[in-house]
């Protein structure tokens, strides 16, 4: 079982430097050391203006420190397959669990130690906290998250199952009394360990929870390629489609004007959360930078960036169906499905626009400039519709 | 007026997985394509469907050929394939509404007989639910329902019973004859031959990709040598041991 899980390990490793090597191009790195650079200058910039050991400053310590627990769940890399070619191994499972849960500390670890150090400065400067009781307290946080995830293996055993939200919610009222008393949360944190490794040996006696396993796994790896998808396309991805009944006032009441494939995109951007996601996504970043730069040129120039980024990722989109068996049975003229996704996106990029522009009148300075800067948006989001878009959907056709 | 295959060959790649076959069916008429795993049925099924390129031969229906018009040729096709595929974005009554649309039919008629579907196969309360939420029978019971809505002159069906209730498929046995009655066509793939004959009573042995014999139960039993009152599976031994005599 060791070498099994020695062998999945190893896999998913190459498979996770895959995704990270298309995630992490050039350009996204040159974006990040940019946004890193940017927030660690705001970062001195308002240690100097800071006031020193304001009531609050400890809390917030602790709370930042608590984030990174919520990282890196136990990874376990067990299969659907595994409930029938592994079910008389329960026995066996602690040994294949072993080397999963060292696996499954690296991320949050780099993240915890990554992130101490961040705030080191203002915990020790701001917060009033001495370097080695700060250090105590990042030792108990890396602790914690021993405990967490022992807990994470333990409920993958048929016994009283622990939920692991009330598990974080203690993790913070700890993490926020461990940055006034550390030595108290090191206690805690110390016996907790024990505790959990001790009973961690009666695993061999206990009944394995296959299923409980196998869906647990299939959420985390889900959240993992959820990540990935952002930037990249993730094969393994599986989506699940969301019924969002309150958006329904959004589709036709008829189907009298309505053809096949815009009947279908309209129903896959609502309900898939590949796609609505994504569009609520880059509108919510679109006004976050516009609220950031606070002048009406920057605003326009990145907001239109992201809205070309949207209609450039949703593109996808007209080719969703084509696997499916049922669409190339039906009558369906699959010639005319770029022509109908165009027509879907008119109003998808008009929605967007329209947020954008009413959440412009709210988080930047109103002037003639900023009326200006809505109009020349909706020129340039016509103009894609109009211009890109067809162009695009001739490619798609060529493909085919 | 009829489904015409002529000298048809074809398959996946380039080696054919069916050769030379030659089927007619006409309106009131049904055909059971039986043969073992692998013996080409549902090759034959993907050609008719246009989901592959013969090789060889051609396909007509009511005169439309698949290769020159195929919006036309599918839509007077309907399919029920034998695993359920269903759109996850759309509810039920979703896909009834995307099978009239796609097939061009009268809302309001399409609606009235849909309902009589629904409640025959027990799924009217359940119009607002998604894919997701469905056993594998109830799955196959809504693919039932939107062919049979399609209300298309053939229907071809692969491996109908698998997963469905006994009172299921009684429902569809009558669904086909009522279809037959009524003058369409019918091509059905299957294994359960005791079901299929209380609808069908033409079948076509494909063997190896190729069909042997085109006739009745009498017909096929006595090619293969079968005493009358000897089980239907023993056809399927006969048929393994040509299998590998070849």
């Amino acid at each position: 079982m060791n070498n099994l899980a020695k062998k999945r390990l190893n896999e998913n490793f190459k498979q996770s430097v895959k995704y990270l090597t298309l995630v992490f191009n050039d350009f996204f790195i040159l974006a990040l050391i940019f946004l890193f650079g940017a927030l660690m200058f705001w970062y001195a910039q308002s240690m100097k203006a800071m006031p020193a050991n304001l009531w609050f400053y400890k809390p917030l310590v602790g709370f930042v420190m608590w984030l990174p627990l919520l990282t890196g769940k136990l990874v376990t890399l067990i299969k659907e397959a595994d409930m029938q070619f592994l079910f008389t191994q329960d026995k066996h499972m602690d040994e294949y669990l072993k080397p999963m849960f060292r696996y499954s500390l690296i991320l949050p670890y780099i993240l915890i130690v990554l992130l101490a150090g961040i705030l080191f400065p203002f915990a020790s400067i701001k917060a009033g906290i001495k370097p080695s009781d700060y250090f105590i307290f990042v030792l108990t946080i890396l602790i914690f998250k021993i405990c967490q995830l022992l807990i994470e293996e333990n409920n993958l055993y048929f016994e009283k199952r622990i939920d692991i939200s009330l598990v974080n919610i203690i993790l913070l009222i700890l993490t926020i009394v461990g940055a006034y008393w550390y030595w108290l949360a090191l206690i805690v944190a110390l016996i907790s360990e024990i505790y959990l490794f001790y009973n961690q040996k009666n695993h061999q006696k206990k009944l394995f929870d296959w299923r409980y396993a196998v869906e647990n796994e299939k959420a985390r790896k889900d959240r993992v390629y959820s990540i990935f998808s952002m930037f990249t396309d993730v094969e393994e991805k599986q989506v699940s489609i969301k019924r969002r009944k309150y958006l329904d006032f959004l589709l036709p009441k008829s189907i009298a004007k309505e053809n096949p494939n815009r009947f279908l995109y309209r129903r896959s951007l609502l309900r898939n959360p590949e796609y609505l996601n994504l569009l609520v996504r880059m509108t919510v970043f679109a006004v976050l930078i516009s609220w950031l730069v606070q002048d009406w040129r920057w605003a326009l120039g990145l907001s239109a960036l992201v809205v070309f980024l949207t209609v450039y990722q949703l593109m996808p989109l007209a080719t969703e169906f084509d696997t499916n068996i049922m669409y190339r049975v039906y009558p369906i003229k699959r010639e005319d499905r770029g022509r109908d996704l165009i027509k879907v996106l008119n109003i998808a990029l008009l929605i967007q626009w329209l947020i954008i522009s009413a959440c412009w009148l709210l988080v930047l300075p109103i002037d003639i400039h900023l009326f200006e800067s809505m109009a020349v948006l909706l020129v340039f989001a016509i103009l894609l519709i109009i211009v890109y878009l067809p162009n695009k959907v001739k490619n798609l056709n060529r493909k085919r | 007026m009829s489904l015409k295959i002529e000298h048809l060959t074809g398959g996946y790649t380039g080696v054919p997985v069916i050769k030379d076959i030659n089927l007619e069916i006409k309106p009131g008429e049904a055909l059971g394509l039986i043969g073992l795993n692998g013996a080409g049925k549902s090759t034959t099924i993907k050609h008719i469907l246009g989901l592959l390129r013969p090789q060889k031969g051609s396909i007509t229906l009511n005169d439309i050929n698949l290769m020159q018009q195929p919006t036309k040729f599918k839509r007077e096709v309907a399919y029920i394939p034998e695993t359920p595929v269903l759109y996850p974005e759309l509810t039920l009554k979703e896909h009834l509404e995307l099978t009239m649309l796609s097939y061009n039919l009268d809302e309001k008629k399409a609606w009235d007989r849909a309902h009589e579907l629904l409640k025959m196969f027990r799924l009217d309360d359940k119009l607002d639910w998604l894919p997701i939420h469905f056993s594998k029978g109830m799955r196959q019971k809504v693919m039932i329902v939107s062919a049979f809505l399609a209300d298309t002159s053939l229907l071809v069906i692969d491996e109908p019973f698998t997963g469905l209730d006994p009172l299921a498929v009684a429902n569809l046995i009558d669904l086909i004859r009522k279809a037959i009655a009524d003058g369409k066509m019918v091509l059905m793939t299957t294994h359960v031959l005791a079901d299929a004959q209380q609808a069908i009573s033409n079948y076509a042995v494909l063997n190896n990709g190729t069909i042997e014999i085109v006739g009745s139960l009498k017909e096929i039993r006595e090619h293969y040598g079968l005493k009358p009152d000897d089980p239907f599976d023993k056809l399927y031994l006969t048929l393994n041991k040509v299998d590998h005599h070849e």
